[in-house]
């Protein structure tokens, strides 16, 4: 034992030592290498912006993506840099979500030039389909490489799994069990209490075309959205709610003012595929979002029925990717709450 | 939980200093609950699986000892086809609905449930105690304490070795004093375990499933690059793994046995299955091969009987022709060996060039048999083999293989040949000092900054 613990002695202060090279090397041959390769470049578009942005515009895909038709091809955030006197820019990806907002915002440096962030509040993002999304362990990989801890240290827990890396098998257990327990607000009178009787009631063939055949393109996309949008938001145990909580302590550490964009969604077609009941649903996830941040002292620019079914360019699925009319619609409306 | 995670790291040196602290009597209950919480990390409710699993074999085995004759025998069945059952139910199910709409129309659901982890692995080794004590061979445990953990033992419950209950339950009983000597030499196989998993296997898999994912899409120099590769990194993540539990168990004072005895140095294919995953090749020997009547039969039979044993063995890692065929080539090569052999004088046979041919040569047919292993399907494996002969003509990729992975593979392969006909625990215990330290902080550094980016799940895990 006392070999044991003399060796200890010795070997604690060299492995700090050698972990403090390593990590010089490290970020010095090898940091950006890995960042590219796990998919985390928002670490260089932060870092490259936040010296010459008023405002910065954190986003998922929604920010970005354009219509094949679209005559104007600029993102939301760059419409609202072009109308507003202050410069904004974006930190936007595809498929992220308020984690990654979240570690991105804490690396914010305190004497940074961004006085203001927007936040895209995306409600589909609260569902089970999202949080238990196969996407979710490369999100998850690159969301530690945004933490604010030394890099070899972001190092060592990518290469000891220190992150959600559950297998894809339990992300659709965990799934399937969320749409067959978990109990819907629904009126007392409706009879699906759940995602899957709703869903298996819809897929027997409650739309039929003229020849008496199942109309499965538009069965298909009924349940999607039943799917999708069709859940309750728990504020005690939600993992969106909880980071987006951290998002409004630590914006109001640092002193930046905080604006959440609640996203628009789809919800004629909800209305048109569905019915009013997940309407009604939708409508209460929104007003429970805009209730809590609202109360926290956040601006939330609710956006959420601002843009037209058919300006939404994905038809035929539940995304928030919208034509120029509909990026255009939800810029100008931000502008009004960052003037 | 997996043994290279941040999870693993806090909880082993947690169990290992209450195992320290404990006495003896205690043992038992602490290795119970941590083996309980390793497992049921994975998936929480398999965890009930294996509860069954020991529940029936303990009292099979308390039964077949005492009893005589067929009731004896019926114990022993009702343990076999129980444990059986539970991996025909979970892991073949599917594919035997498969065969069976080949010859019935009637269409049966496929089952849509998850394959509990190491299924395979701790059926085996609980199978191999009521076999031992229906042969006379073992006493019945009448510690169902002793016997949940020699199922459960977390190091190896859930990719081996698959031990007999004679060595591991000896192990699991015995007094284990704090011993220095344990301690380092458990720290050393973790480490070097760790880089063999992180450095080599986690390396080499991206590149693998790049290639596997389309394999037409590569000059045929990259599919030998592949094929090269995945016979590499299937050794490494389950060596790793071996390596990482028996330095484990040896942190605990527990003796594993080996696994691998550095199979690609083997000269035959007869050497390979000796130091190939020793522990399931000594269970199918012993439970199947003897039974069968071994070598004590007419040639005929014996060749049957080694082709069963081989694709059996192959069977047991999936439900999936493809690995039924990879145990055939093993063995159809065996017997081919075999038959050579004969022509050739023991002198030959002894020659350094001959043995230095033999193993490049077993080496080549091996790697091209893993085809049949990694390949999703027959049509995929036969492609696969295509594209390393035809120059694709349709192909236009080259796999990029990084200057630092070529560094990692250097590494292993000349700490490989340094512990030739040893273990690499006892290897840096008998080096110089310097030369010990320097092998540790090449290890600790290449672990920090070379270790595989994405994680990949150690590839037994799924049999």
């Amino acid at each position: 034992m006392k070999k044991l613990f003399y060796k200890l002695c010795i070997l604690l202060p060299l492995f700090v030592f050698c972990l403090l090279t390593t990590n010089y090397f490290y970020v010095k041959y090898y940091y950006w290498s890995n960042a590219e390769a796990i998919d985390a470049k928002l670490l260089f578009t932060q870092d490259s912006l936040e010296n010459c942005s008023d405002v910065l515009y954190y986003a998922e895909s929604s920010n970005a993506t354009a219509a094949n038709t679209d005559t104007c091809l600029q993102s939301i955030s760059q419409i609202i840099d072009s109308l507003s006197p202050l410069k904004v820019n974006a930190v936007d990806h595809g498929a992220i979500h308020a984690r990654t907002f979240l570690q991105l915002i804490k690396n914010l440096k305190t004497d940074s030039k961004v006085k203001t962030i927007i936040v895209t509040l995306n409600s589909r993002s609260f569902g089970s389909p999202w949080i238990n999304s196969h996407l979710e362990t490369n999100i998850a990989q690159a969301n530690v490489m945004y933490e604010p801890n030394l890099p070899i240290f972001k190092r060592i827990k990518l290469s000891f799994n220190g992150y959600d890396n559950k297998s894809i098998q339990l992300r659709d257990q965990d799934l399937e069990k969320d749409w067959s327990s978990v109990k819907l607000n629904v009126p007392e009178s409706f009879p699906y209490k759940t995602v899957r009787q709703w869903d298996n009631a819809m897929a027997k063939g409650t739309y039929l075309l003229p020849n008496g055949e199942w109309d499965m393109p538009k069965i298909t996309l009924a349940c999607h959205y039943i799917k999708t949008y069709a859940f309750p938001i728990d504020l005690n145990t939600n993992p969106r709610i909880k980071d987006f909580d951290e998002i409004v302590y630590i914006a109001k550490q640092k002193n930046i003012k905080l604006i959440f964009h609640l996203l628009a969604e789809n919800v004629q077609y909800a209305d048109s595929l569905v019915g009013k009941e997940l309407v009604n649903i939708m409508h209460q996830n929104k007003q429970l979002l805009i209730d809590r941040y609202h109360k926290d002292g956040v601006t939330v620019v609710n956006s959420f029925e601002l843009v037209n079914g058919l300006d939404f360019i994905d038809q035929d699925w539940t995304t928030e990717h919208y034509n120029q009319t509909g990026r255009l619609a939800l810029a100008k409306n931000v502008l009004k709450y960052l003037q | 939980m997996l043994f290279n995670s941040l999870h693993f790291l806090l909880f082993f040196p947690i169990v290992t200093i209450l195992f320290y602290l404990l006495k003896h009597k205690w043992r038992w209950i602490l290795l119970f609950i941590a083996s309980t919480y390793f497992y049921s990390a994975f998936y929480l409710p398999y965890i009930l699986i294996l509860y069954a699993i020991i529940i029936v074999d303990y009292f099979c085995g308390l039964l077949i000892e005492k009893r005589q004759g067929k009731v004896k025998l019926f114990w022993l069945l009702f343990s076999i086809i129980s444990n059986i059952g539970l991996l025909a139910y979970f892991k073949y199910f599917n594919f035997f609905i498969d065969i069976f709409h080949v010859f019935v129309p009637q269409k049966l659901h496929h089952l849509d449930i998850l394959l509990p982890i190491g299924l395979s692995f701790h059926t085996f080794q609980s199978l191999s105690y009521t076999i031992e004590v229906y042969k006379g061979n073992q006493k019945a445990e009448k510690h169902l304490g002793y016997f949940a953990n020699y199922v459960l033992f977390f190091p190896q419950m859930v990719a081996g070795p698959i031990e007999k209950y004679s060595t591991l339950g000896k192990e699991l009983r015995a007094k284990h004093k704090f011993k220095y000597k344990n301690i380092s030499n458990g720290l050393r196989l973790i480490l070097y375990g760790l880089f063999v998993k992180m450095c080599i296997a986690d390396n080499l898999a991206p590149l693998v499933n790049e290639f596997y994912l389309n394999p037409t899409h590569y000059y045929s120099s990259s599919a030998w690059i592949a094929l090269f590769a995945f016979s590499i990194q299937i050794y490494a993540d389950f060596y790793g793994y071996s390596t990482i539990a028996i330095g484990a168990a040896a942190l605990l004072g527990i003796n594993l046995m080996d696994n691998f005895k550095q199979p690609y140095f083997a000269s035959s294919f007869y050497q390979f299955w000796q130091k190939w995953h020793i522990s399931l090749t000594t269970w199918f020997r012993n439970y199947v091969f003897f039974p069968l009547g071994g070598s004590y039969v007419n040639s005929f039979r014996w060749v049957f009987n080694i082709l069963l044993v081989f694709s059996l063995s192959g069977f047991w890692h999936g439900a999936n022709y493809t690995f039924i065929i990879w145990g055939f080539l093993h063995g159809l090569f065996y017997l081919l060996e075999k038959g050579l052999v004969k022509f050739y004088p023991e002198t030959i046979r002894q020659n350094v060039f001959f043995k230095f041919l033999g193993a490049n040569i077993t080496f080549i047919l091996v790697t091209l048999i893993w085809v049949f292993f990694r390949a999703e399907n027959f049509d995929k494996a036969i492609l696969v083999l295509s594209q390393c002969f035809t120059y694709g003509f349709d192909a236009s990729l080259n796999l990029k293989i990084s200057f630092e992975l070529i560094s990692m593979l250097v590494i292993f392969l000349l700490l490989e040949i340094a512990i030739f006909n040893t273990r690499v625990d006892h290897f840096f215990k008998n080096s110089h000092v310097i030369f010990r330290w320097t092998g540790y902080i090449i290890l600790i550094i290449s672990l920090l900054l070379f270790s595989g980016i994405q994680s990949f799940q150690f590839i037994y895990f799924q049999f």
